[in-house]
Order: C-alpha cells, then sequence, then structure tokens
C-alpha cells in the first residue's frame, strides 16, 4: 500500500443553474492577460451540447487520454518514440477555431463617437489580432442553454438519440462545470517530453513548471478533457492550479468560494497509487468500481499508518476523515468521475442531476399517484446520457445514485409537510436515517466549512523560524545546506 | 581584410556569444526558452513549412557536424564512389525540402494576419537569414560538386585550426564568394542562436524516454 493525499472536487449538478460566476472568478484571478484571453480554467457548458473546445469528448478527433493495449495503459495519440518525430507539429492539437477567437468590445466609442442620428454601440474587436470583428461566430459558452440545439446539441457524442433535442416535449438540459481533474494518472503529465507538467506529491495538484515547459504542446493533446491551454504569447503551456495558493492556506479555490448554486465540495482523498495502473485495466463499465477501491477509507488503521509514512500529517488525516468529498464519492457513491473510460482517473466528481422531474404535460396523472417526486424511470434527463457522461456506460452506477438522491427529496420532503416519514424509502436505496442527515446537510443548509474541508500547507513542514523569513519564496525548491 | 573578418573575427565572436550568452540566458531568463509555436493560430500552411524545414535542415546539419567530429571515417565513407553520389544526392534533396520549407514559413508570416502579433523583428531576420543560408547551401551543393569530400579536406582543417585557437585561413580563402557567404551566415547564425528562439534547438528531450509516466514532485524529498 502507499496512500497519497489528493484535493478533489465535487460538483452537485442539481444545484447548478449555469451562472459561469466560477469561470470569472477564474478568469480574474488567473487568465485574465495577454495569451491568455481564449483560456477558460473553469468553464461551464450545457449538456447536450458540443462543449468548450468544441467536441473535446470526441477522441477520434483530438485523441487524448489512454487506451489499453495488450494489458498496459498507453497514450491513446502515440508513444514515446513518435513523439519524438511530432515535435515540430502536433497533429492533434486543437486549434483557435476550436475554442474562439477571443474578443471584446471597444466601450470609447460610446463617448468619442461623432454626433449622429445613430446610438453610438461598442464595437467587437479581436484581442488576438487587435482588429475589429464584423461579426462573432464562436464563444465559450456559445450554445448556452441548447441555444442552436440542432447545430449543436445534435453534435454531443453522448447523446444515443438525437431526434431528442427536436423534441420540446422530450428536450432536457443540465450544465457541466468543469474544471482540470488534477487526475490520478495524468495523460498531460506523461505526455510531456520536456517533463515540464508534474504532480504534487502532498495534495496531488497537477501544475505545468513554466521554465521547464519548452512549448512542444504534446499536453494539449494529450488531456482527453482539453485542460491544459498553450498560450500564444509566452508560447507555453498553461492550466488550472487548483488555486494552490489559496488552498494552501486553507481557502477554497476561487471558483468552488464564488459558486452561487454552491454545488462545490473540496476536500482529501487518501488513494493507494500503487494501484492505480492496475485498476484502470478494468473495461469501461467497471471502471467507477475500480475509482472506488483505489479510494481508501481514512479511518482503516493501516492506511493511516502507511498515509503517514509517505509524510501526510495528521492535520490532513483529520480533514480525510471528516471529507465531505469522500462521503460522497465513496460512502454514499453518489458522486461519479466525468468520462472514466479517459482512463486518467479524473479527481473531479459530479453528483448526476435529478431534473427536470417530469417528463411531459401528458404524464400530469403519474404525479398523483406517485407524489411530486417522480420514478427514477421517468426522469427526463436519459439514463444513457448519464451513463456514457459518468460512468463509463453503466447504466446500473446512475441508476443506484439517483435512486438515493430521489429516496432523500421524498424521505425530507414528507418529513418537512408533516406527513409520515417512511424509513423504508431510505432503505430500499441504501441509505439510513444518518446518512440521509448527512447528505441533507451537505447538500443544502451545510455551511462553508462543512461543504468544504481543506487542510492547510507549508506551515506544518517547514520550521516556523525558517517560515517567518522564507514565506513566499520558492516553496518547491530545495535549499542547499542543513534544513 | 574581408577574409580575416569573415574567417576569424566572425566565428570567433559568434563562439564567444554561445558559449557565454546561452547559459546566462538559461540561468536568468528560462521563461524565454520556448520554441515560441504557432501552431495555435495557424495550422495549415505551416504543416507544409515546418516539416520539411526540420526534415530538411536536421539531417543536413548533423552531417556538417559529423565530417567535423569524424573526419577520418566520413573520408573514408565518401572515398567510395557509390556512397559519395548517394550521400550527395541525398543531401542535395534534403536541402531543396529545406528551402521548401523555409520559403512556406516565411510566406505564411506574410500572407497571415492572426500571425501579426505573434511575429517580431527577429523573426524575420531568422526566416530570411536561414532561408539565405540554405540557397547558398543548395547552390554549393549543386555547383560546386562533390562538397561533402572536399569539406572534409578544407573547411574541416580551417574549423579544427579555429577550435585549437591557430586559425588557417588559407584552407579556405581561396573559395569562391558563395562559399564564403555560407561560412559568414553559419556565424551570424550561430552568433544570433542564444539570443533567439533558435535556442529550441539546444534542448531536445530524450530523458523521457526512459522515465516513468508520471513524475511526481514533493516537497519534502
Ligand atoms: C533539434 C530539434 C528541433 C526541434 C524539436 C524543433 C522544434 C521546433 C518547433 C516545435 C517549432 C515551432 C513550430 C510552430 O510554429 O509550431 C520550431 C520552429 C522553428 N525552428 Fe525548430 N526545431 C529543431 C531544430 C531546429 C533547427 C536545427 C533549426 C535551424 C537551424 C530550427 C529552426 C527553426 C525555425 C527558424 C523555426 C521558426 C519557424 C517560424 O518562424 O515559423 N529548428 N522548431
Ligand atoms: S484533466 Fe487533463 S490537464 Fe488536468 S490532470 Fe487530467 S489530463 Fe492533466
Ligand atoms: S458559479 Fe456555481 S452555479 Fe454558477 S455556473 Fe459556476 S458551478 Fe454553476
Amino acid at each position: 500500500m502507499n496512500v497519497r493525499a489528493q484535493l478533489v472536487m465535487v460538483f452537485n449538478l442539481d444545484k447548478c443553474i449555469g451562472c459561469h460566476t466560477c469561470s470569472i472568478s477564474c478568469k480574474n484571478i488567473w487568465t485574465d492577460r495577454k495569451g491568455a484571453e481564449y483560456m477558460w480554467w473553469n468553464n461551464v457548458e450545457t449538456k447536450p451540447g458540443v462543449g468548450y473546445p468544441k467536441k473535446w469528448e470526441n477522441q477520434d478527433i483530438f485523441k487524448g487520454g489512454w487506451i489499453r493495449e495488450n494489458g498496459k495503459l498507453r497514450l491513446r495519440a502515440m508513444g514515446k518514440g513518435p513523439t519524438l518525430f511530432n515535435m515540430f507539429f502536433q497533429p492533434n492539437m486543437p486549434k483557435l477555431d476550436d475554442y474562439y477567437e477571443p474578443f471584446d468590445f471597444d466601450y470609447s466609442n460610446l463617448y468619442k463617437a461623432p454626433p449622429g442620428s445613430d446610438q453610438p454601440v461598442a464595437e467587437a474587436f479581436s484581442q488576438i489580432s487587435g482588429e475589429r470583428m464584423e461579426e462573432i461566430t464562436g464563444g465559450p459558452n456559445w450554445d448556452d442553454d441548447l441555444s442552436g440545439s440542432q447545430v449543436y446539441a445534435v453534435e454531443d457524442s453522448n447523446l444515443e438519440d438525437r431526434t431528442l433535442v427536436e423534441d420540446y416535449g422530450r428536450m432536457f438540459m443540465h450544465y457541466l462545470p468543469r474544471i482540470c481533474n488534477h487526475c490520478l494518472n495524468p495523460a498531460c503529465v506523461a505526455s510531456c517530453p520536456s517533463r515540464a507538467l508534474y504532480k504534487r506529491g502532498e495534495d496531488g495538484v497537477v501544475l505545468v513548471d513554466q521554465d521547464v515547459c519548452k512549448g512542444w504542446r504534446f499536453c494539449t493533446s494529450a488531456c482527453p478533457y482539453k485542460k491544459v491551454y498553450f498560450n500564444w504569447q509566452s508560447g507555453k503551456a498553461e492550466k488550472c492550479i487548483f488555486c494552490f495558493p489559496r488552498t494552501e492556506t486553507g481557502q477554497c479555490n476561487a471558483c468552488a468560494h464564488s459558486c452561487v448554486g454552491r454545488i462545490r465540495h473540496v476536500g482529501v482523498l487518501l488513494y493507494d497509487a500503487d494501484r492505480v495502473e492496475e485498476a484502470l485495466l478494468k473495461p469501461d463499465d467497471q471502471l467507477v468500481a475500480a475509482h472506488r477501491q483505489v479510494i481508501l477509507d481514512p479511518r482503516d488503521p493501516q492506511v493511516r499508518e502507511s498515509a503517514r509514512a509517505n509524510g501526510v500529517t495528521d492535520q490532513w488525516l483529520e480533514a480525510a476523515e471528516k471529507s465531505p468529498v469522500y462521503a460522497l464519492i465513496k460512502e454514499f457513491g453518489v458522486a461519479l468521475p466525468l468520462h472514466p473510460e479517459f482512463r486518467t482517473m479524473p479527481m473531479a466528481y459530479y453528483i448526476p442531476s435529478l431534473s427536470p422531474v417530469i417528463s411531459s404535460g401528458a404524464d400530469l396523472h403519474e404525479l398523483a399517484i406517485h407524489g411530486t417526486i417522480p420514478l427514477l424511470e421517468k426522469l427526463r434527463a436519459p439514463i444513457s446520457f448519464l451513463a456514457s457522461l459518468l460512468s463509463g456506460g453503466n447504466h446500473q452506477i446512475i441508476a443506484e445514485s439517483l435512486q438515493k438522491l430521489i429516496a432523500l427529496r421524498v424521505f425530507k420532503r414528507a418529513g418537512s409537510l408533516g406527513q409520515p416519514v417512511l424509513e423504508s424509502t431510505l432503505k430500499e436505496a441504501g441509505l439510513d436515517l444518518a446518512g440521509a442527515d448527512k447528505l441533507y446537510r451537505l447538500f443544502t443548509i451545510g455551511g462553508y466549512r462543512e461543504r468544504n474541508v481543506i487542510p492547510t500547507q507549508q506551515r506544518e513542514d517547514l520550521d516556523s523560524y525558517q517560515r517567518k523569513g522564507a514565506s513566499g519564496f520558492g516553496i518547491l525548491k530545495k535549499t542547499r545546506g542543513p534544513k | 581584410m574581408l577574409n580575416n573578418f569573415i574567417f576569424i573575427v566572425l566565428p570567433y565572436a559568434a563562439l564567444a556569444l554561445i558559449i557565454f550568452v546561452t547559459p546566462y540566458r538559461y540561468f536568468s531568463n528560462r521563461l524565454t526558452w520556448s520554441a515560441y509555436s504557432t501552431q495555435f493560430l495557424e495550422r495549415k500552411t505551416l504543416f507544409w513549412g515546418i516539416n520539411p524545414w526540420h526534415y530538411g535542415i536536421i539531417p543536413v546539419l548533423a552531417a556538417h557536424f559529423l565530417g567535423v567530429i569524424f573526419p577520418g571515417p566520413m573520408k573514408a565513407f565518401l572515398g567510395n564512389e557509390r556512397n559519395l553520389v548517394i550521400f550527395e544526392s541525398v543531401g542535395l534533396a534534403l536541402g531543396l525540402f529545406a528551402v521548401f520549407g523555409c520559403l512556406a514559413l516565411t510566406l505564411r508570416r506574410v500572407n497571415t494576419p492572426l500571425l501579426k502579433q505573434v511575429t517580431f523583428a527577429s523573426d524575420w531576420v531568422l526566416l530570411y537569414l536561414l532561408l539565405a543560408q540554405s540557397l547558398t547551401g543548395v547552390y554549393v551543393a549543386t555547383f560546386m560538386r562533390w562538397g561533402s569530400q572536399w569539406y572534409l579536406h578544407t573547411a574541416v582543417p580551417y574549423l579544427w585550426s579555429l577550435l585549437t585557437f591557430n586559425p588557417q585561413i588559407e584552407y579556405v580563402t581561396d573559395f569562391p564568394m558563395v562559399f564564403k557567404l555560407h561560412a559568414a551566415g553559419a556565424f551570424v547564425i550561430v552568433a544570433l542562436l542564444p539570443f533567439t528562439k533558435l535556442v529550441h534547438m539546444l534542448y531536445v528531450p530524450f530523458d523521457f524516454l526512459k522515465d516513468p509516466p508520471i513524475l511526481y514532485r514533493w516537497r519534502s524529498k
């Protein structure tokens, strides 16, 4: 056993209102500068939809992630040998058009325009060329709320039945906020010939060392989630840094902190690094179970001992015990990994969405029979769609998760309306009273420190005298001489 | 006078610059150490430029170095007429390939408006210089036959004399002007290398071939 700690984010899709506040706070802090205008380390897309960059999920186009070959994992795009021959031209790299040409508006025209009979307008200009743009033809959320669904949503590769998006009666949508998943088996890290990308041992955050990066661009194609971006100005790769300057001091990431829907949970998982590869060799539909096996119980004394041997501090172990993400992912099994079949073992998990609850007006009589909260089979978002997104095609896993969410709602609704509460509702879905209460708190009234449990870093590791004089400088670099 | 400048002043200046400026840049400003890829902004023409250019220029450059490092074995190898003809033909083809690529790269910068933002004076200087250099190279290869053979008996001993600080320029002073231009171009490129994005060629990664796929960094270890 080789126990390591990982910071993980869980997203409750039911609660995301698609407001993009998270994206804006991230952009304001990290990517509001030259060369990075088009980057959205956090983005929110509408599902079904093509996403950002367009069709990122389609690995026939971008060749991201890993595949199994002869009982081993290998990068889908190319092996190490071909890497040397593809350094000049990167065959699978997304181009500007796959994202969008970033634009801004010339507001000065509003007061500088000469007097005339028309209202002056703020004209759009390209943030790359600086030239005026006649027409804006794309954006980071161009197909928001199913706009242009006949063009965009139908192209969603998770959609089995494309006629769904044409039928108002059956149409559905939910939002999908995405950041870098800080994977346990990151394809971006493996693909970099300069070895500029690395995973931090202490908290699992995946970073690009800007000094080492030489701009070979393999990572931008290798990440199946398209979460490494090429800065056209600096000639280097950049990605989400999990707000490590914030998490190191126990604060929430900017996206999670600002989240209006309070859909996000941040916390610690302990996992067995020695079993990651073996888990990823399982067939697609067993991958969620394999994920859960790699994640370890923080209360198990053996796990704790092994974690300590790897330098996990008591404070981190305590955080792992209280971890909201452990509860959601492993204890209750309601949070699922995004596209586990890409085999990077992503460490961002999603609680599938229940809404909207009624299939169509004609089903109203059903409500009379089953109450306001419908049966699993009556949910509008097809299980096959969610399964393609969150469980490697395993319908059972999605159903189990949704069943718990439905039971929790039915149970709590009855309780708050003073109706008879049936514990059997919970039991049938695999929950008990204490569990229901815990989930209920996490989803609703739990405060900031309950939804997020983030242990601090550095100060425990360093001698306080040294920290006083050296804080802020190169914590990643070794200094010479005795410690 | 001109000979002294081309064959003594230029090479030593270039050598001094590459030896002292390169490490200085590496240690003081590694953030600028990049190939500054423009593929993100334009990829169609780039494909037809960047591949021919690199696949042409890298073997040709390597052949130049082979001559300097292993003059003996190279002489023996090229003493065989069949080897010589094949070597020269392949070399010429690669040279033409490089010229084609470089031309495409230059025209691409001219014709793509979006690239204006990432094109600086140094890019023009490099592209024109490298274009001229590959053109003079192809000219020498075509009109001064068996260059790979006489290179070993003239330029190589001259280059060795430079390295031993006993410059014997008699080896090369009688050559025609194109050859001198080709030599001068080479020294200028070497001199500019540490100041431009050409530094990218000094760092070709091989370590990753033996590394495990996932790299960890620990604060404490
Ligand atoms: C040794 C291995 C080399 C590698 C891996 C390499 C890689 C690259 C890459 C990735 C680019 C950027 C292409 C893009 O815009 O996307 C580039 C550009 C360039 N390389 Fe290399 N290169 C190598 C050697 C060389 C050599 C030997 C030369 C010339 C003597 C050279 C000259 C150039 C030039 C001039 C450009 C700029 C092209 C432009 O301005 O459009 N490279 N190289
Ligand atoms: S999501 Fe992509 S960029 Fe992030 S760690 Fe995984 S492979 Fe790397
Ligand atoms: S801020 Fe929260 S609710 Fe709003 S889009 Fe982002 S994740 Fe969804």
